[in-house]
């Protein structure tokens, strides 16, 4: 693994800013990766070997992921939204499992960590690099109960919304009165009064070439698409009508 | 687990903790210690020390005893040169110094120490001359009984950079003394700073081999360094010349000698045209003036640390300040006053 100040810059650059929450998150995750064994999981070796849950959306989040290249996408980032300044990190070969949870005693420390250091977040930033892990941290053993459909790789299993057609994957449906829902059909959703639109430019798809051109090298592969380019038209969305 | 019993009904029954017996300006300690087995005759007096009830323990796995979390936390607390006295006396472990030195206190483990809950250590202010036998601090876990995890990451902390107490031996410095100024070169008036900068020398032990005087005069004052280190001197303390007159050219003389750190002001009072400069490891002091007028100035205040090997800078001399305004008491009664002590 790289050393902190490598890694706190190269975090702060993916991030936007360097600030205090990624002195935090850049070591939360270091401490992790060791406690569970792996000394780089963004290794290729060791990049399949690890999940790590965040519980909080915050600056030490995008911090944790960096230094660990855990990613949502991949399925080895996940999110509980507990507003918790903690993560797990979670060893998918051993088993082993910490949960590693930021002490709220380290921010009244800053001023002895760092005295004479002007700046609030400057100071905070100093403190968080000096503190042991000890003051920064408390940890737990945890045991995480992963079930198959929340590992990485392909997806398991796929099954449709009895109400609204949609397809769910990966077992988040809901049985309800005998019947498979996804989980906005039955609990509610985030978003209100979903109508289904239409769009000027609903043709538009990106012209060919660069990486998909080198992905698909079978010219039948690729589908006929009308490019805006090609039509001499800028996209415009002013056109959607409102709700 | 701690079961509460009456105390009519503790015949037979270990104490689970020594019981504070304070008679008000006589006597305050263990009327009972631990483990002490309760007797028929004890009741009246535990009665009478407001024991209606008394604990008894069966300790879990995960459990730990006041005393033996005392004991965790006073040899974690303990560096080089502090002792933790080997037993409990009402849930409290004292640690002593185990030899003649400046009392440090990593204050920044201190307090994170005192973060965690249920425990406590309370410490003598770090730069502290203290005495071998001393005692510097003492520390104690607040429950009778709690959680082991606390106290093991109360320790993981106090022992963070070795320990959160340590005492540092005052080394033996030849000190060479360089009195400036063309009042007392030409003879005007007689010296008065030299004995006083002696006795303070010989007060911590070191011992003052030479002194020089020189004239307000940058490259005489120069020579009168170099001439102090080609005879082995390993501390310098040069008076006088500090201030802000045209003839204050101290600080000259000292770069010119070769200085290759210079920290001029401190944020003290007496002691604001304090140097503190070094040419290579060899440190130079630059005591002003009004060491010669108040019985404590900064130069008590740094001359111990700098004994001890500290490398004073301008942010020691900056840290100073709060706390640094002698109250200039008709009896000074340093060390036994907070000057010096806030930072």
């Amino acid at each position: 693994m790289e050393t902190f100040q490598k890694l706190l810059a190269s975090s702060a650059k993916a991030h936007g800013h360097l600030c205090p929450g990624q002195a935090v998150g850049v070591r939360m995750a270091m401490l992790g990766c060791r406690l569970i064994g792996l000394e780089d999981p963004t290794e290729h070796s060791q990049i399949k070997k690890l999940l790590v849950y965040v519980e909080m959306d915050r600056c030490a989040a995008d911090a944790i992921a960096h230094v660990t290249g855990a990613k949502l996408g991949r399925r080895s980032l996940k999110f509980t939204d507990y507003g918790i300044m903690a993560a797990t990190f979670f060893n998918v070969e051993t088993g082993s499992a910490f949960r590693v949870l930021s002490t709220e005693e380290a921010r009244d420390l800053v001023p002895f960590y760092a005295p004479g250091i002007g700046g609030k977040a400057g100071q905070q930033l100093e403190a968080y690099r000096r503190m042991p892990d000890s003051v920064l941290f408390r940890v737990q053993r945890v045991r995480v109960p992963v079930k198959d459909w929340d590992l990485p790789g392909p997806t398991r299993y796929k099954t449709v919304c009895s109400r609204c057609g949609q397809v769910v994957r990966d077992r988040r449906e809901v049985l309800a009165n005998g019947e498979i829902l996804c989980k906005p059909c039955a609990h509610g959703a985030y978003f209100q009064d979903a109508r289904e639109i239409t769009w000027p430019e609903m043709n538009w798809a990106p012209a060919p070439g660069g990486a998909t051109h080198e992905f698909h090298h079978r010219e039948h592969l690729r589908a006929p698409v009308e490019t805006k380019e090609k039509r001499g038209i800028a996209p415009s969305y002013a056109e959607i009508p409102p709700h | 687990m701690i079961k509460k019993i009456k105390v009519q009904d503790a015949v037979g029954t270990k104490l689970a903790h020594d019981v504070t017996e304070i008679r008000p300006g006589e006597f305050k300690g263990p009327a009972f210690r631990k483990d002490h087995i309760v007797c028929d005759g004890d009741i009246c007096h535990l009665q009478r020390l407001g024991k209606d009830h008394l604990y008894v323990l069966d300790l879990e796995q995960d459990e730990i005893h006041e005393n033996d979390a005392a004991l965790i936390l006073g040899q974690a607390l303990a560096g080089d040169g502090v002792k933790c006295e080997g037993d409990t006396k009402e849930g409290k472990v004292r640690l002593f110094a185990e030899r003649d030195g400046l009392l440090l206190v990593d204050t920044a483990a201190l307090a994170a120490f005192n973060m965690v809950e249920e425990v406590m250590c309370a410490t003598l202010h770090k730069h502290t001359l203290v005495r071998a036998g001393e005692m510097l601090a003492a520390t104690r876990a607040i429950p009778l009984v709690m959680k082991r995890v606390p106290i093991d990451r109360a320790a993981a902390i106090a022992r963070q950079n070795g320990g959160t107490l340590s005492v540092k031996p005052l080394r033996k410095a030849k000190v060479g003394v360089i009195i400036t100024g063309n009042e007392v070169y030409y003879g005007r008036i007689e010296d008065r700073f030299g004995p006083i900068l002696t006795e303070k020398v010989a007060i911590l032990g070191s011992e003052v081999t030479g002194v020089e005087f020189a004239a307000d005069d940058a490259e005489m004052i120069g020579k009168a360094i170099r001439n102090h280190l080609s005879k082995g001197c390993d501390l310098l303390l040069l008076s006088g010349g500090m201030s802000v007159d045209p003839d204050d050219v101290t600080r000259h003389g000292i770069r010119l000698a070769g200085a290759t750190e210079v920290h001029y002001g401190s944020a003290v009072l007496p002691g604001a045209m304090f140097l503190v400069a070094y040419i290579g490891d060899l440190p130079l002091l630059g005591v002003p003036a009004c060491a010669l007028y108040h019985k404590t100035t900064i130069l008590d205040l740094v001359l111990p640390r700098i004994l001890a090997g500290e490398h004073v800078t301008r942010a020691e001399l900056a840290f100073l300040g709060h706390g640094g305004l002698c109250r200039d008491c008709e009896e000074c009664t340093y060390p036994h006053c907070p000057f010096g002590k806030g930072s």
